[in-house]
């Protein structure tokens, strides 16, 4: 039983439970309202009853040419709900929206290489290690880079992995 | 413009970019350089000189910047040919904005776009300025120029929007609103409409003017198609139908939407809303105020009659039925919870179906059982049982989990879950003690057996079984409250300790601990668990609440400096970074957004925490430097002399405050911070929420918010007055502006007594009464601090009555020895509600007493180097006067003697003594049949016996490292170090009454 609707501001004041789980980053303000303010359409919150906040998604949608693409900046889901295949719904909501309304090439998202369970998620759904970016998390931990190709990417081109790993500073984007 | 050309701001780009280089990699000094260097060349560059601003700005020379902007400006006003373009301008902004001058940045911009009229790049930068000021009006004015000027869809829509918000914000006619729509209409019949924010925001317009059916027919019309989420638009659509009470076709749109996605809940109630006619699940549509969960839905049948609601009933059942078949294998939550939506509206109407609802809660819980959200889910369903049912629904999930057994995972979730529903029935408070006690034991026993679930699980994991510990500490907490025993709680320490070494993630057991440390007085432990949370942002406004007032009640001044530094800078910045954010929606062409955002910042400057946080950074500024009245007085100085805070407290007496607490992850014992089941005798709570009470804090907050920030302007017209009471005292004969401060003095006592609920004379027989012990202390209730902050004001707005003196003295005496008694040689854990009663008189009213003897001392003195006595020294010193602030000072020192001598005899206990005195709460009597330490016990044997091969290395390595001792001194530590922290403050006190002492004795 899971509302999945968009993200609106008043939601920050009742994510507590889900963002004091030591995964899921708490970002700064301008963070949050830059991503409602720019893609409110790649943002958004899944509500149980009694309106309890179950988990929610941000990303966004960048990149010139065949690399224009969805990116998922954040998905988390309280544990109070975990085991529901919540974080796949919000998943696949934004690699719709990616793939139907911005028709783009593919989504992205980054994961810690030490992030097995999450990992593993991910390629459940579909995603592959497209590349390792080194260093990636504060100069400390690797970043795996991992991808899904959206129906636009008919040759599945965007996903086949690169050879070696890159660094920070050849990311496209941030 | 300019720049296209190769030109910034008029000046070559290849010059101005070595020093745009030179500020991002923060070399200012350099930057510095090369700008004087430019600006010999270009002197009358208006950009060279914003450039210049900006590098003394971020050089935190604020003053240089604020005079060079000025200079800038001068010369855009000056000269005809300067040039205006955005690129100066916005540069100017960026630095006047920091220096807090958006009005120049904001007249610059109005300037330059009255010169270049139709300069859309400059208009926009006006329409910025008008969003960081929050002017809708202007902003609407300046988007019409844009719109009428290019014609563009998103320039109207910012008007709109402008519009829209003067209504919600301003209060302002929503006659605005016809406006706007015969703006749209007109640009629509013209243009037609490109956007879908546009569709929503022309929507939403509509629908606050209540012309739904209006906007049923735009949704339903060509624009309807912009919106390309079919479910989205379905769901705007049932809403409209709903509200323009066309309930026969909203129900069909709604039952669309389910066939679409059965498993959304929300529309689901909107359904059976729908279906039922029931209008009331709208009521809170508008109300943006909704943050916190709701858990009752209110349901209204009244109009039905019984046969009409048996008939809709039944189709809400077939409807659920189809989506169960339809899903049968796809293990959807939504239908289940839907049949007992069903059950539990049958009954509300007057059905007698209890049973039933009890049948369809069991089977819930059959399907669902084993998840962690059974218990949330059902919530509102278990609210409307009968205590007599409730009771003997936990007794059928305890029959039928039995039968359950096919995994381990499974049977652990149910009896997990089972444990959840007896604590929101309230069930558990019920219970005999024994059976508590068996139920933990039992607990603990599945926890250990358990663990080798989570053997092979990632760190980062939840285990399984992790929720078992805290609902033992909770049961634990419980025993605690009605037995006394403090074995309970010390054990309950102990099992959330353990639970936290073998996986430290776990925020539940933090929050759990901080707020049993907090009890028992090791708050530096509080504190340590608080900040393993993490909490950061925004979180500082929703989760602040679990430790904010116990360090506002403690001798603990760094870390709370911190913590409120922290909180308040993160909502600082957010109020000024918001209407950036704001702006960028705009730019972005996300117009429903900037309305949001809009509110969201207002919703944060009304924070009631914000306000409070705001005081009480002043008043521990005060209370640090309290020792000093010259300290005191810097402080106040830049307080403005508190002037700023009594604003501060009128003007929130005329507003709402906004409560963004996330109250749902406080513990059962403390469901708010002003509240604390253990302080008082064992009665059977239950859960459920009142409205009363809420509203009844809500007001006591607000209240307290205005009493205090009335104190610093009450502490500095204090210290004014005993500098010519004294001169009055002997010469008798006031000053035209000792009787202004007197008078002012006077109405913000009258005010602050209005705020305790009574007039002033009435607070002055109350405080007298108990000063002579007619009355005792309790009569002052929880505010006793407030009581006596007044006195002490009072006081000192009548320094020359004897009397007074007199009467604050045995107060003082009074409250303060009656603690002292009554803590005896109890120890810290079972008396730290009285510790911080004490510090917080010590730290507040006694340390304001304190200081106004030290200024009256000060006044009494010979000023400057003259050693030698005056004549009016020597008139004071015989002054009744003078022998009042003597006696007071006696009085105080000896009272202050009291505490600090208790607090020496707690700290004389050796260590581990005390140490050893904490274990033996522990420590179980063989033959005892019950009390604490049984599943410690349980545990402790369990780590005894555990092997890695079968709990993992990591749990087994966690297991061998656990030690109670060392959990235990860390406690006792914790306690001590509160206590020293407080003997220190109480010791500065009595050395600062001394010197006062001396120092009268010569005059």
């Amino acid at each position: 039983m899971t509302t999945i609707r968009r993200f609106s501001c008043n939601d920050l004041l009742r994510f507590t439970s889900v963002n004091l789980d030591h995964l899921t980053e708490t970002f700064n303000m301008s963070f949050y309202m830059t991503y409602l303010a720019r893609w409110p359409d790649y943002f958004h919150v899944a509500e149980g009853p009694g309106n309890r906040v179950m988990g929610y998604i941000m990303g966004k949608v960048e990149g010139q040419g065949e690399s224009w693409h969805g990116h998922v900046t954040a998905v988390t889901v309280s544990p109070e709900y975990r085991r529901q295949q919540l974080a796949k719904k919000l998943m696949n909501l934004l690699e719709d929206i990616s793939d139907k309304i911005d028709k783009a090439y593919f989504v992205d998202l980054f994961v810690r290489a030490s992030n097995t369970p999450a990992i593993k998620m991910y390629e459940k759904l579909g995603y592959i290690i497209y590349r390792r970016v080194l260093r990636y998390y504060s100069g400390e931990e690797d970043g795996l880079d991992m991808r899904k190709a959206l129906s636009r990417d008919v040759e599945k081109k965007s996903v086949i992995p690169l050879k070696r790993p890159i660094t920070p500073d050849e990311l496209e984007y941030d | 413009m300019s720049s296209k050309f190769g030109l910034a701001g008029g000046i070559p780009e290849r010059r101005v970019r070595p020093i745009w280089d030179a500020i991002d990699s923060r070399q200012f000094k350099n930057a510095l350089k090369l700008v004087s260097s430019l600006l010999s060349k270009y002197p009358k560059s208006p950009y060279a000189l914003a450039l210049k601003a900006l590098i003394h700005e971020r050089m935190g020379k604020t003053d240089e910047a604020l005079s060079v902007c000025l200079d800038a400006k001068e010369l855009l006003y000056k000269d005809d040919l300067a040039l205006m373009d955005d690129l100066t301008l916005s540069t100017l902004q960026i630095v006047l904005q920091r220096l807090d001058h958006l009005d120049l940045a904001t007249s610059c911009y109005a300037h330059a776009c009255g010169k270049f009229p139709n300069n859309l790049e400059l208009m926009m930068g006006l329409f910025n300025c008008y969003v960081r000021e929050y002017s809708f009006v202007k902003q609407q004015q300046t988007a019409i120029k844009m719109y009428k000027l290019a014609g563009e869809e998103r320039f109207l829509l910012w008007a709109v929007c402008s519009i829209q918000l003067q209504v919600l914000c301003d209060k302002s006619g929503e006659k605005l609103l016809l406006l706007a729509e015969g703006l749209l209409k007109k640009h629509i019949a013209s243009h037609s409409m490109h956007e879908p924010e546009a569709l929503m925001v022309y929507i939403s317009l509509l629908e606050q003017e209540s012309k739904y059916n209006d906007a049923l027919e735009v949704l339903s019309g060509d624009l309807g198609s912009l919106l390309m989420i079919e479910v989205d638009k379905l769901r705007i659509q049932g809403r409209l139908l709903a509200r323009a009470n066309d309930y026969s076709a909203a129900v069909d749109v709604y039952k669309k939407i389910l066939e679409l996605s059965p498993d959304d809940w929300e529309c689901f109630l909107h359904y059976l809303g729908c279906l039922l006619e029931d209008d009331s699940i709208w009521k809170y549509f508008d109300n943006i105020d909704q943050i916190h969960p709701t858990k009752h839905i209110e349901c209204k049948f009244s109009h039905l009659t019984e046969e009409m609601f048996d008939s809709r009933i039944s189709s809400a059942s077939d409807l659920v039925q189809k989506l169960l078949r339809d899903n049968e294998n796809s293990n959807l939550r939504g239908p289940y919870l839907a049949e007992l939506e069903i059950e539990k509206r049958k009954f509300l109407f007057g059905k007698k179906n209890e049973n039933k609802l009890l049948e369809s809660l069991l089977q819930y819980f059959l399907k669902f059982g084993h998840l962690a959200c059974y218990a949330s889910d059902v919530e509102a369903y278990l609210q409307v049982l009968s205590p007599k049912k409730k009771a003997e629904f936990v007794g059928m999930l305890v029959k039928n989990s039995d039968s359950f057994s096919e995994s381990a995972t499974k049977v652990l979730g149910q009896t997990t879950t089972i444990l959840k529903v007896q604590e929101l029935t309230g069930n558990i408070f019920e219970l005999p003690v024994d059976e508590i006690e068996a139920s933990a034991v039992k607990l603990a026993k599945l926890y250990c057996q358990n663990l080798s679930l989570s053997k092979d699980l990632d760190p980062q994991e939840s285990m399984f079984g992790e929720e078992l510990l805290s609902l033992i500490s909770n049961m634990l907490v419980q025993l605690f409250w009605r037995t006394r025993d403090f074995g309970y709680l010390a054990e309950a320490i102990m099992v959330l300790e353990l639970g936290l070494t073998i996986r430290g993630h776990v925020w539940q057991y933090k929050i759990l601990l901080l707020h049993i440390y907090s009890y028992v007085g090791a708050l530096p432990l509080a504190f340590e668990r608080y900040k393993a949370l993490d909490v950061k942002n925004i979180l500082t406004e929703t989760v602040s609440h679990h430790i904010l007032r116990q360090m506002l009640e403690s001798p603990m001044w760094v870390d709370l400096s911190n913590l409120l530094k922290d909180y308040l800078k993160f909502m600082d910045d957010h109020l000024r970074e918001s209407a950036d954010l704001t702006f960028l929606a705009y730019r972005h062409r996300n117009y429903s957004k900037v309305i949001e955002f809009v509110l969201f910042k207002q919703r944060l400057q009304h924070s009631n925490q914000y306000q409070a946080a705001r005081v009480e950074a002043a008043v521990l500024q005060l209370k640090q430097n309290a020792d000093s009245v010259e300290e005191e007085e810097r402080i106040l100085e830049n307080l403005k002399s508190g002037v700023q805070l009594v604003e501060l407290s009128n003007e929130i007496g005329s507003k709402t405050l906004r409560f963004n607490e996330d109250m749902q992850t406080r513990p059962w014992w403390t469901p708010c911070p002003e509240k604390n089941y253990l302080l008082g005798p064992f009665e059977e709570i239950s859960y459920g929420s009142n409205e009363n009470v809420k509203e009844d804090r809500e007001e006591n907050m607000k209240r307290a918010i205005q009493r205090k920030s009335l104190l610093p302007r009450m502490i500095y017209l204090s210290i004014q007055s005993t500098s010519t009471a004294l001169k009055e005292s002997v010469e008798t004969n006031g000053s035209g502006s000792d009787v202004k401060i007197g008078g002012e003095l006077k109405c913000l006592l009258e005010e602050y007594t209005k705020m305790l609920g009574c007039s002033l004379s009435d607070a002055v027989e109350m405080i007298t009464e108990i000063s002579q012990g007619a009355r005792t202390s309790e009569s002052l209730g929880s505010n006793l601090v407030d009581w006596l902050n007044f006195a002490v004001f009072w006081n000192a707005w009548s320094l020359s009555s004897h009397e007074h003196w007199h009467v604050l003295n045995s107060l003082f005496e009074r409250l303060i020895l009656d603690r002292v008694r009554s803590m005896g040689s109890s120890d810290m854990s079972s008396c730290y509600s009285d510790v911080q009663v004490l510090v917080q008189i010590v730290t507040e009213p006694l340390a304001w007493h304190s200081l106004i003897i030290q200024a009256c001392t000060r006044s009494s003195l010979p000023s400057g180097k003259k050693k030698k006595k005056n004549q009016h020294s020597d008139q004071l010193s015989s002054s009744p006067m003078s022998q009042a602030i003597k006696d007071s000072i006696q009085s105080l020192c000896s009272t202050i003697q009291e505490v600090s001598s208790w607090l020496l005899n707690q700290l004389n206990h050796p260590e581990d003594e005390q140490v050893e005195r904490f274990l033996s709460t522990l420590k179980r009597d063989e033959d005892a049949a019950g009390g604490p330490g049984q599943i410690l016990g349980v545990l402790e044997s369990f780590i005894a016996s555990s092997e890695e091969s079968e709990v993992g290395n990591r749990i087994f390595q966690a297991l061998k490292s656990w030690n109670t001792a060392d959990t235990t001194r860390k406690t006792v530590m914790a306690q001590q170090r509160v206590l020293r922290e407080f003997l220190q403050i109480c010791e500065s006190k009595r050395k600062l009454l001394e010197t006062l002492k001396q120092q009268m004795s010569h005059v």
